[in-house]
């Protein structure tokens, strides 16, 4: 049975961009708080951790209770995980952020690593150190191609995670930019001291960001434990830090850029394993980043007067 | 003062307190290090490690312990991280334990080893199978286990003899343990004149293995070696399932614990994994397992009995050479052989195993095992 390599290449790409939606939600939350205070949440990786927990728990929980319920599991679990998540990011802020405004940058840069292995430990002790595993809520998918030989397969929930983070970054975008609140976050990462000075609570629009970026990094958690169904308190630290190349790739402190360098990314990672070795997918991946930046040092779609949030 | 730091000063004095009343009694005492991972995603590993040591410390104490003295099994976790392993090592040698049954995995327990040698500390590993461990030429150094270059070649030629892949594919994890046995494996099926399509390695913790296994697909797979822990291989299974890709896999005893199943589920039935012979069926061991099952412990997992054999050695041969001092013991050890729950043992120089024998097993959904005719 040798494929279609036309037939081979879509599977990849699918694989790609399944891969690339989760790296982009978590990327938004390195971007936007980058955008408004300039500064890197280093413990982003670990809130992620905590929605991929959360996540599992709440369909635990469900599946105990005997609902079985898809889009009722899933709203259910999204609801509660953004909650509980939501509110770490606003703790990490309010803890390691704002009390040292206005120190110099190194400071707070510090306080979240400690942040970080606070979390890790924290969970670890909770939860314990060991993987915690849970079997595929969704199964199933569709198949294409020939019947006897090689068949793309997209799976419900490669499709599922596909449309929430459109959904997700649809909402988002609308809100940065509609919204009364959305405009306040544009002005802070444009001005902040002047934002100020017009009667912006920038404390709180800080808070917000903070909050936003986490409760997306809590639907890419939510989406890990299903698709994936494998969660330790150590999953942050590597997804934080694809997900910050990600971000940087695409041009850290914009939106859109953090959306096509978490896609570019996933697919980067995804043709690597499948045309070269599966060794090089992180070769690969950081040689796209180093080539990227020599050519254009502000990322794909960053530009040093482009708007930030 | 205030009350707050007459407090810490009380517990500071009951800290020295306590840490005197340690000395005073490690007099009476033998300490045996048992250092494995205690947490951390191959913990499981270490349970068994832990269980099977502390039930021979546990025996042996009731039939008087050593010579008139309590043995005492001393826990280190290192996680299985090569770091970790040597600050665990260094604490050792700091607390002065002259014998240590340990590391677990073979990354962890390549650097501590080195420790271990020039300190004069006796190790004893009833887990770690890389070749190399015994191949740097150390004095101190032993196994209750077999080596990879016996593991490799059992999985080798089962795969090229009995199930005659047309393509196979052989993977790893990159790490010392599992690339190390994915050589060889590579090596003893190419000797039977079988190249494997792709030899390529993952990452530990990868969690998304979906590019590798269209790419497998495609080449038309239909047998694939992994070489590395369950986590990944679980994962592994699992989506290759997903996509709709159905070839066998085997992995070695790294990948044979419970939580295989816990991940992949259903994609866990008919795993082929090569473990050491389940020595809890031994007719020879029944009142031991006995003990375990009373417990409420399972003697199955493949380092429960390699543990509790490596303790009981280390005390056979301070009662044989009447004597504590590690180097003699390690020479005691190499000329003497032991009866244990895992056979009569005896060492190579190199403080190998002489004999030890590496079973197939089918894994099934349930997490339970049967042994596969050969």
């Amino acid at each position: 049975m040798s494929g279609s390599p036309l037939l081979e290449f879509i599977q990849q790409t699918i694989n790609g961009l399944t891969l690339g939606s989760i790296y982009a939600l978590i990327a938004i939350g390195y971007t936007m708080v980058y955008g408004i205070i300039g500064m890197i949440n280093f413990a982003h990786g670990e809130i992620y951790m905590i929605g991929a927990y959360v996540g599992l728990l709440v369909i635990t929980v469900l599946s105990l209770f005997g609902v079985d319920s898809i889009s009722l599991i899933l709203l259910a679990t999204l609801a509660v995980s953004i909650l509980v998540t939501g509110s770490y990011g606003w703790a990490v802020e309010r803890l390691a952020y704002r009390p040292l405004r206005g120190s110099p940058r190194l400071v707070p840069l510090i306080s979240a690593i400690g942040v970080s292995i606070f979390l890790q430990n924290y969970v670890q002790l909770g939860q314990g150190a060991r993987d915690v595993s849970m079997q595929p809520v969704l199964v199933g998918g569709w198949r294409f191609g020939p019947e006897d030989g090689f068949q793309v397969y997209l799976s419900y929930m490669q499709v599922l995670i596909a449309l929430i983070t459109v959904v997700s970054m649809t909402v988002l975008t609308l809100f940065i930019s509609r919204s009364r609140m959305g405009r306040a976050c544009r002005a802070c990462s444009q001005d902040r001291a002047m934002a100020n000075l017009l009667g912006i609570d920038t404390d709180r629009v800080i808070a917000l960001t903070f909050v936003l970026g986490a409760a997306l990094a809590a639907v890419a958690g939510v989406l890990v434990s299903m698709y994936y169904g494998l969660v330790n308190p150590f999953i942050g630290f590597i997804a934080g830090l694809k997900a910050f190349t990600a971000a940087v790739l695409g041009g850290i402190g914009s939106i859109p850029g953090a959306m096509l360098g978490g896609v570019v990314l996933g697919l980067a990672e995804s043709f690597a394993s499948a045309y070269l070795r599966t060794e090089y997918k992180d070769v690969v991946a950081f040689a796209l980043l180093i080539g990227v930046l020599l050519v254009r040092p502000s990322g794909l779609l960053g530009r040093p007067d482009v708007e930030k949030v | 003062m205030n009350t707050f730091s007459r407090n810490v000063l009380g517990a500071a004095v009951g800290a020295v307190v306590l840490v005197l009343g340690g000395v005073a009694h490690a007099a009476d005492t033998v300490k045996i290090a048992v250092a494995g991972p205690t947490t951390g995603p191959v913990a499981q590993y270490g349970d068994m490690q832990m269980m099977g040591a502390q039930m021979a410390v546990e025996q042996i104490n009731a039939k008087g312990g050593v010579d008139g003295k309590k043995l005492e099994a001393v826990i280190m976790d290192d996680v299985c991280e090569p770091k970790q392993a040597v600050a665990v090592a260094n604490q050792i040698v700091n607390d002065k334990i002259k014998y240590v049954v340990g590391h677990l995995c073979s990354g962890s327990t390549q650097p501590a080893s080195k420790l271990y040698e020039e300190e004069g500390i006796l190790m004893i590993t009833p887990a770690a199978t890389n070749p190399a461990i015994t191949q740097q030429g150390y004095q101190m150094v032993f196994r209750t286990i077999g080596t990879d270059d016996q593991q490799g070649p059992t999985a080798g030629k089962y795969i090229a003899t009995t199930i005659k892949p047309k393509k196979l594919a052989i993977l790893h994890d990159k790490q010392q343990y599992g690339e190390g046995i994915a050589k060889e494996v590579d090596k003893t099926v190419k000797a039977a004149g079988i190249k494997p399509v792709l030899f390529e390695g993952v990452s530990k913790g990868q969690t998304d293995f979906s590019a590798l296994i269209t790419k497998m697909k495609k080449e038309g797979v239909d047998f694939v070696y992994y070489g590395g822990y369950h986590p990944e291989l679980g994962l592994l299974l699992r989506q290759s399932r997903e996509q709709g890709f159905d070839a066998k896999y085997m992995g070695p005893e790294g990948v044979g614990n419970k939580d295989i199943s816990a991940i992949a589920g259903p994609a866990s039935e008919g795993l082929l994994v090569t473990l050491p012979a389940d020595f809890s069926t031994d007719p020879a061991n029944a009142s031991l397992v006995k003990a375990f099952k009373d417990k409420g412990q399972d003697p199955s997992g493949p380092f429960v009995m390699p543990s509790y054999s490596a303790v009981q050695i280390i005390v056979d041969a301070i009662q044989g050479a009447k004597t504590e001092d590690p180097v003699k013991l390690a020479d005691y050890i190499r000329k003497h052989s032991f009866p244990t729950p895992i056979g009569k043992v005896a060492f190579k120089e190199n403080g190998d195993l002489k004999e030890f024998e590496f079973v197939i097993f089918e894994w099934h959904a349930d997490a339970t095992k049967t042994p596969v005719k050969q």
